[in-house]
């Protein structure tokens, strides 16, 4: 409980920066076509 | 002769009467609204068949789609049923969308389809989902999030959404769960320029939708990009009024299962105005029950169970404006 609460804290102070993992669509996305909608 | 009405011209409902029209110019097109004056402006945009019409005029007139946009869209939904149109509501209000699956037997009786949820989360959503299903052989955890809001009617419902819990399936569990809104942080990938953002757990209907299409899946469950602000303001009264249309939103959808001995993931998206989008879903399905090209002609149901030709819907979407996409070179 008071571990949650330090966290929420320190989250709501960005004392701990959340380390976002890397993006799944690092190449980026493309438009459905041809073959996507046949 | 071919009739067509949306009732309710908002931001939604606007683009889906320009969309009924552009899909294929329908003999008339009924316009109903509130306000007499945006009833005339939307109809002097479309011009050709399009006249305004008050609400009782609509049901009598035999009409063979309805498409609904604004409030009070179960009621509406049931005395067209009645009248002898098929029905499309584009409603993302979760109660309503219970609502309107309930009228199931008043639509099999009159013999007409009620589309629930046909806009932009749910509705496109719902077919992109069916649409990445559809490379499974078995479908095992279908995972849905949306990024911002249409109209001002959208973002009362999108801020209204993230103070009160949502229906999740698990099906390993007890089937039907309610966890708390807000909770289940999830950093989910939008399609470009929305890119990543924090989705949680909201009162939203696509697992409901969802679920009746892929009642396998072991786990179904929906997200929506919030703020730090959206969070902490989401159980009070909205603290200024909502803007007239939001700017760019986007949806996500991830659908995981087998494909012969294989565990795949595959990832789909598409980015939009979403009041755009949705009256773009909207006038397509309405078109669709018409021409009898949803799975069923008749009872209450959401994209995801009547569109089985979802590459045809899609490329219609497309040809409308409104593009899918899919993550290069990770499992789309």
């Amino acid at each position: 409980m008071a571990l949650g609460v330090a966290g929420a804290i320190a989250s709501a102070l960005r004392l701990v920066v959340r380390q976002a993992p890397p993006p799944p669509t690092a190449g980026g996305w493309r438009e459905l076509s041809g073959p996507d909608l046949r | 002769m071919s009739r067509f009405a949306v009732v309710g011209l908002g931001a939604v409902g606007a683009r889906a009467a320009r969309q009924v029209h552009a899909l294929g110019p329908p003999d008339e097109l009924l316009l109903t609204s509130a306000s007499a004056a945006r009833a005339e402006e939307v109809r002097g945009a479309i011009g050709g068949p399009a006249r305004v019409a008050p609400w009782d005029e609509v049901l009598s007139s035999a009409p063979d789609a309805v498409v609904l946009c604004g409030a009070g869209q179960p009621g509406r939904a049931a005395a067209a049923l009645e009248a002898g149109a098929h029905v499309v509501a584009s409603t993302d209000s979760l109660s309503d969308i219970e609502e309107l699956l309930g009228l199931a037997a008043a639509a099999e009786g009159a013999g007409r389809m009620l589309v629930v949820g046909a806009g932009f989360s749910p509705g496109l959503s719902c077919v992109l989902v069916r649409h990445a299903a559809g490379r499974l052989d078995s479908v095992e955890e279908i995972r849905v999030a949306s990024s911002g809001t249409g109209g001002p009617a959208c973002a009362r419902q999108h801020h209204a959404s993230l103070g009160r819990p949502g229906p999740e399936w698990d099906g390993s569990a007890a089937g039907w769960v309610r966890p708390p809104a807000g909770s289940g942080r999830e950093l989910c990938w939008f399609p470009d320029p929305t890119g990543a953002q924090d989705c949680y757990r909201a009162e939203l209907a696509e697992p409901l939708l969802v679920h009746a299409a892929f009642p396998s899946a072991t786990r179904i469950s929906a997200r929506r990009a919030a703020s730090r602000r959206d969070r902490l303001t989401a159980r009070l009264p909205m603290l200024r009024r909502p803007h007239q249309e939001g700017l760019i939103g986007s949806v996500r959808v991830e659908v995981s299962g087998r494909s012969g001995p294989l565990a795949e993931s595959h990832v789909l998206g598409a980015i939009d105005r979403p009041a755009v989008a949705a009256g773009a879903v909207a006038a397509l399905a309405a078109h669709w029950a018409v021409e009898g090209r949803l799975a069923r002609s008749t009872g209450s149901a959401g994209l995801a169970s009547l569109v089985t030709d979802t590459a045809g819907f899609l490329r219609q979407l497309a040809e409308r404006g409104v593009k899918a996409a899919a993550p290069v070179g990770a499992g789309g």
